[in-house]
């Protein structure tokens, strides 16, 4: 009876919880489709219309130009920082270099700054530069945010990967970098996709950078969002619409990293 | 092939000396085991010759080169890990095709040198599986076959088979014997079992606290272990350490007297192998005591006796039987070496065996 008794409990407490998670995620894919008038309402009885999703790429929300930005902005700031961040990964992993682990410690202590703290002088910067309002400075800052942070990430998948097959490929008559190339990195492909769709994530969803340094040209769609609030009011429903088109590629790599990180490439490499 | 010379090396690990100043000539063609308890510094020693590890002062040498800061590819070694160090994303043809791709070779000219190789460890039959796939056992041949394909000048081998059950080692350490004999190919290999080096070394040398304190052949290592450390550590059972005193041409210690040929003194180890005792049946026997334990190995029975302190191995017949605590006597076999140790500094106090230690 006890037993019994747990076993229900467990289970209402996940529901509980995957509600109080999954109901604005559910709000907002509903919304997305429905008419101004049905914004408001919590019924599940409404006409759905795909007019708000034509409405926000038509002028003047223009939201095409903003997932142009964004996907350009997070596509350049992955193929940018994974690669340095991989080979700084080895290196930390790799390397016993005198003041290897202050350094290392320097890296991720950029993490902990508050964003609000830094991001008037990087306006002041960019300003003096002449690159507000650009891609460019946006996607200098995220490289910035994201770089430590997927070095650290990688570190730990090259942390995983056991030196034999390194040491092996050495002396089969491998160079340094044709080891990286042809043992590590196949070795830590799981391991570097996860941290490049985690680092294109980061990018895709910084808002605060965003907001202070763009303004027109260079929106990106979480700024874009902010654009829905206007004097007529809130336009929930064309809102809701740009938020499914933030979420959906998201979500898509979110599912492709879960696919990856079950798959254990190292198997089989010793004993 | 070629000769290997180690002069005055040295490994430090900041203040942790590993390796002291030493040095070592492997001969052109030999088949040298580096053995030793874990910790002792022959895996140093051994990725020192590789390659993977720096030398902190002297010299290495192979075939007459200086090579102390050639990278492992420029030194024309392989080397077999004691975890195989295989390439999991590849299949077993690339594996062992790989040293060959990095030295430039044409295609089709690795292709056939593969399948010779493969079919040599008998693995032709599983060249596009991946690593995953294998068994140990494959696995191991997979890493001999990725060392010998290339024919290099030297093999270096790191406990190449600790990681296989008992009865495949037997096995794969026979065929390992008979490619040196085949190959003739000069090898290194390091290993805590006394056994892989007493069968395979055309000299062992014997390793502690990353010193060398025996290099010999294993016959000799076995006849005339040069201190106590080396008594101890080779045989199976190992040697019986008795210590006492020798009073009057006599070696005594508590149910033990033995006549041996050293003058007086105290602080004496006796060493006496198992299978150099016989049990007798006489009161007056130079080792007494009681019977302690049985344990029958199929070929013979190890029997053990104690008296005071010390137990006393002997290796008696199979059908041998008597009851624990029974009075029990042993001699050593007629003939039999009998060794002498100092019991504070631990080297041979009698004869010649000093001529086999190394420099």
């Amino acid at each position: 009876m006890r037993r019994l008794f747990a076993w229900w409990g467990e289970r209402a407490l996940l529901a509980l919880v995957s509600v109080i998670v999954l109901f604005p995620i559910a709000w907002m894919f509903l919304t997305a489709f429905k008419r101004p008038r049905d914004a408001y309402s919590l019924s599940l009885d409404f006409e759905p219309t795909l007019q708000n999703f034509a409405t926000v790429f038509a002028d003047p929300w223009n939201l095409g130009d903003m997932v142009l930005n964004s996907v350009i902005v997070a596509t350049v700031t992955v193929l940018i920082a994974v690669p340095c961040a991989s080979l700084a990964a080895y290196s930390f992993s790799r390397f016993r270099v005198k003041g290897r682990k202050f350094l290392f410690f320097l890296i991720l202590s950029t993490q902990f700054i508050p964003a609000v703290v830094i991001v008037l002088p990087f306006f002041l910067m960019f300003r003096t530069l002449g690159l507000l309002d650009t891609r460019v400075a946006l996607i200098v800052v995220n490289l910035a945010i994201v770089t430590p942070f997927v070095i650290w990430m990688i570190k730990g998948f090259i942390d995983a990967i056991p030196t034999d097959s390194e040491e092996a490929a050495m002396i089969d008559g491998a160079s340094r970098l044709r080891v990286i190339k042809d043992i590590v990195l196949p070795m830590a492909a799981p391991g570097i996709l996860t941290s490049s769709i985690f680092c294109f994530i980061l990018t895709w969803n910084e808002f605060l950078f965003a907001l202070i340094l763009t303004r027109r040209d260079a929106v990106t769609l979480p700024v874009g969002l902010v654009s829905f609030r206007t004097e007529r009011g809130d336009l929930w429903e064309l809102m809701s619409a740009a938020g499914v088109m933030i979420t959906v590629p998201i979500f898509i790599m979110a599912l492709l990293i879960q696919k990856h990180f079950t798959r254990g490439m190292t198997a089989g490499a010793v004993k | 092939m070629a000769e290997i010379r180690l002069v005055d090396i040295e490994k430090k690990y900041g203040n942790f000396l590993a390796v002291p100043k030493q040095s070592l000539t492997i001969v052109d063609g030999e088949f040298l085991v580096l053995l030793g308890p874990s910790g002792c510094g022959k895996t140093t020693t051994m990725r020192m010759i590789a390659g993977l590890e720096d030398i902190t002062s002297g010299d290495i040498l192979i075939g007459g080169d200086r090579v102390n800061d050639k990278p492992p590819k420029d030194r024309d070694i392989a080397m077999v890990f004691q975890n195989y160090g295989l390439y999991p994303h590849m299949t077993v043809r690339q594996n062992i095709e790989y040293p060959l791709k990095l030295r430039g070779m044409a295609k089709a000219d690795r292709a056939a040198r593969v399948q010779e190789t493969a079919e040599k460890v008998e693995l032709d039959a599983l060249l596009d599986r991946r690593p995953s796939e294998l068994s140990g056992g494959q696995r191991q041949r997979v890493a001999l076959a990725r060392a010998i394909v290339r024919k290099p000048r030297i093999f270096l081998m790191d406990e190449p088979l600790s990681n296989l059950d008992a009865k495949l080692r037997v096995t794969m350490r026979a065929e390992l014997k008979h490619l040196h004999h085949e190959l003739g190919v000069t090898t290194v290999y390091v290993t805590h079992d006394q056994m892989e080096a007493m069968t395979l070394a055309s000299r062992v040398a014997v390793m502690r606290e990353g010193r060398i304190v025996q290099l010999d052949t294993p016959k000799r290592i076995y006849s005339e272990p040069a201190d106590l450390f080396v008594a101890g550590f080779i045989g199976s059972p190992s040697m019986n350490l008795i210590e006492g005193a020798i009073r009057g041409g006599v070696f005594t210690a508590q149910g033990v007297s033995l006549p041996v040929t050293v003058s007086d003194r105290d602080d004496v180890v006796l060493g006496v192998r198992p299978e150099d005792l016989e049990i007798i049946q006489r009161d007056e026997a130079p080792i007494q005591g009681r019977l302690y334990a049985l344990e029958l190995t199929g070929d013979s029975t190890l029997v053990t006796l104690r008296t005071g302190k010390a137990s006393v191995c002997a290796r008696g017949p199979a059908d041998f039987e008597a009851e624990i605590n029974a009075p029990c006597h042993f001699a050593p076999k007629p003939g039999v070496r009998i060794h002498l140790f100092d019991r504070t500094s631990g080297q041979r106090i009698d004869g010649d065996a000093a001529q086999g230690t190394a420099a």
